[in-house]
């Protein structure tokens, strides 16, 4: 078995890689501190204000969703660095213009008190704002900026991609599944999993960097120019077609990694099938369309494309449920998988992502959506699959690659410490958003009605043990980069 | 909570646990016997077959019954009385008093910003909603079986006094 250190010893590779990642992780503890800041106020342990509030929420929206993009872009580009060489500089370039755009972002948050949220759903950045002028301003140069870099790593991904397997034709596979006896006879190699991963980033990248660069000039122009009036269903559009993209490529982008590390604590293969790449083609397109759910409750919208939504939604469904997750399962079943902090994550990641997928169909059900839509419900069913799912991916990965770095594994009772924290403590803290959704509670209440309060007082206590598991899960990993490299496989 | 949430809460909750019992149960079998992947992988594509077809149809029949409860149709034109509501930053304009067992419509607009407006029964539990935006007018149709104080709040973040944005109305 080869494994990431040995086989591959490009430093120049793994520097781009370990600076995306260590970026968004930074960003992500920073992100769950202040979640946990947030629900406390919503339990009136703490009693900071809606101001604050807004803010924190602000932030906490936009960076947790950078943290998971970073980490996986770094994660995505070193593995197919190593199926075709790119150019760092190149990531390097994408690197700087979004840790820029993350401190314009911040900055606009604090010192400048922006709170739009993450959806900034025009005319709202302009109209009532609380907070100065040039912070709305920082806030969509900020989220502009990372857009900019984003595309950049995009169209580099997307260069890499294909050239590595001679153009669209073979990097989706067609000839793969269309053509199958010619392929077998031609000899040519299939893309690996995690390449379908990467088309599909870059695709759908593209279009939702698109989209929200649109929207974000709009109202650039529009904090320049008061003058120019943006429509605002086209805007909440472009809003969200760009937001549920990004927000769903970031579990795309992470599964390319299980791809890769799962089967090698298996001691299997994840091989590429004519039905995988069918999956991928369904995941390009559906993650592109359903993002007509956010907007059901917009009678003005379009009457078709609310059906188009529904069915879009639960076709986005099949792809993970048939093909990744069963896929996952079924590469563990029976075999002699290491169990290790890695393998434990990305398994553990594969189960969070199926749960939070069946609360989000519950959701996409239009007659459902009436009385769910802009509940707790919502941040509780994406917690799932981004908490419980995308971060434990990147956590997998980052362990992936500490534990074949250092020929180290963690003991069976830090384990069982990290798993009871962040499952255990994380699921608490869902259940609470999961039970005050259906009962009514709306989302983003700085101060929420009846059973609200008393709900997020368990759901705190949650988020407390939680974070002690990612301490735990974090002081783990410390050891584990500190200790001597060994050239060795574990 | 209502019965209609609960179900939807215990219906959610069941599938959850089943899914996190048989991942375990899969993750477990790394202990005991273990096979070679080209002995698991023909029985788990047979498997896979069905648990396609059998996810396939439960959407299907998903997507059947929800198109009954579409709530788009036609409000605009419809007879009947109409309720103007106004959204505004920090509160609604409307009508305080709406006829029991009548089909009304609300037509709904923001003046500033989007808003949500969100129709609390008597019990507390969201029954029925549609978005306030501005330059758009929403046409949400309710027929009230109950007597009773209902709150509308606000349901799309609309700056900072989001949380407090709610107004009152009576069914008689
Ligand atoms: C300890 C972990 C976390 C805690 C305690 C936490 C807490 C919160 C809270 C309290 C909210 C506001 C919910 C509301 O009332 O509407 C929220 C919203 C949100 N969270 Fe988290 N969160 C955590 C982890 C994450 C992760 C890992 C991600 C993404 C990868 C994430 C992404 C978001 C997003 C996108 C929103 C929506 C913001 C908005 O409504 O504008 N969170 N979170
Ligand atoms: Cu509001």
């Amino acid at each position: 078995m080869t494994d990431a250190t040995t086989a591959f010893p490009d430093r120049r590779a793994r520097n781009v890689m370990w600076a995306y990642i260590t970026t968004g992780i930074a960003i992500f503890g920073l992100m769950v501190l202040v979640g946990l800041g947030m629900r406390a106020e919503q339990a009136q342990w703490l009693n900071y204000g809606p101001g604050l509030f807004y803010s924190l929420m602000t932030l906490h929206g936009a960076g947790m969703i950078t943290s998971m993009v970073l980490c996986g872009m770094g994660g995505l580009w070193y593995l197919m660095n190593r199926e075709r060489a790119m150019d760092p500089g190149i990531a390097w370039t994408a690197y700087a213009f979004m840790t820029i755009g993350v401190v314009c972002v911040i900055a606009s948050v604090w010192p400048g008190g922006f709170g739009a949220s993450w959806t900034f759903l025009y005319p709202l950045p302009f109209v009532g704002a609380t907070w100065p002028s040039w912070a709305t301003g920082a806030f969509l140069i900020g989220l502009a900026l990372i857009m900019f870099g984003w595309t950049v790593w995009c169209t580099q991904l997307l260069g890499c991609v294909l050239r590595a397997y001679g153009g669209l034709r073979g990097a989706t596979g067609w000839d793969l599944v269309f053509h199958h006896a010619r392929f077998e006879a031609s000899g040519k190699a299939e893309p690996p999993p995690y390449a379908f991963a990467a088309l599909v980033t870059a695709v759908d990248g593209l279009l939702a960097a698109a989209g929200g660069m649109l929207v974000g000039i709009a109202l650039i122009v529009h904090w320049l120019y008061p003058g120019v009036a943006i429509d605002p269903l086209w805007a909440k559009n472009l809003t969200y077609f760009f937001g549920h993209t990004f927000a769903n490529l970031t579990i795309y982008m992470a599964i390319g990694l299980v791809y890769y590390a799962l089967p090698k604590y298996a001691d299997r293969e994840w091989h590429t099938s004519a039905v995988l790449a069918v999956a991928w083609w369904g995941t390009l397109l559906f993650v592109a369309i359903a993002y007509f759910h956010h907007l059901y409750m917009d009678f003005a919208q379009p009457q078709a494309v609310q059906y188009v939504g529904e069915v879009a939604s639960y076709l986005a469904a099949f792809p993970p449920a048939v093909v990744t997750i069963f896929g996952g399962a079924l590469l563990v079943y029976r075999s002699r998988l290491r169990w290790t902090m890695g393998s434990m994550f990305m398994y553990a990641g594969l189960i969070g992502w199926l749960i939070g997928g069946i609360g989000a169909l519950i959701d996409a059900t239009v007659p459902i959506n009436v009385s769910l839509h802009n509940t707790l419900w919502v941040p509780a069913h994406f917690h799932t699959y981004l908490l419980e799912g995308v971060a434990l991916f990147i956590l997998g990965w980052v362990f992936w690659n500490l534990e074949t770095h250092s020929g180290l594994t963690s003991s069976l009772r830090t384990r069982w410490l990290t798993g009871a924290g962040i499952f255990g403590g994380g699921g608490i803290l869902l259940l609470g958003w999961y039970v005050a959704g259906a009962d009514s509670v709306p989302r983003r209440y700085a101060a929420e009605p009846a059973p609200g309060p008393d709900i997020a007082a368990w759901a705190s206590i949650g988020a407390v043990i939680l974070v002690i598991g990612l301490i735990i899960c974090c002081v783990e990993a410390i050891r584990l980069a500190k200790s001597p490299r060994t050239e060795t496989n574990p | 909570m209502n019965s209609h949430s609960a179900a939807i809460l215990v219906g959610f909750l069941l599938c959850a646990g089943a899914i996190l019992i048989a991942m375990c149960l899969i993750a477990s079998t790394t202990h005991d016997t273990t096979e070679p992947q080209s002995v698991v992988q023909p029985k788990g594509y047979r498997l896979r077959r069905g648990w396609l077809w059998a996810l396939a149809a439960v959407a299907i029949v998903a997507f059947g019954i929800s198109l009954a409860g579409f709530p788009y149709g036609k409000p605009a034109e419809a007879d009947g009385p109409h309720f103007k509501v106004f959204a505004y930053q920090y509160g609604f304009q409307m009508p305080p008093r709406i006829p029991v067992n009548t089909a009304v419509v609300f037509d709904v607009t923001s003046r500033d910003v989007n808003h949500g407006f969100g129709i609390y029964d008597p019990t507390n539990h969201l029954m029925s909603q549609v978005q306030a935006m501005p330059g758009y007018v929403n046409h949400l149709a309710v027929t009230f079986t109950a007597k009773g104080h209902y709150t509308v709040r606000c349901l799309e973040y609309c700056g900072i006094a989001h949380a407090a944005m709610q107004e009152g109305f009576d069914v008689q």
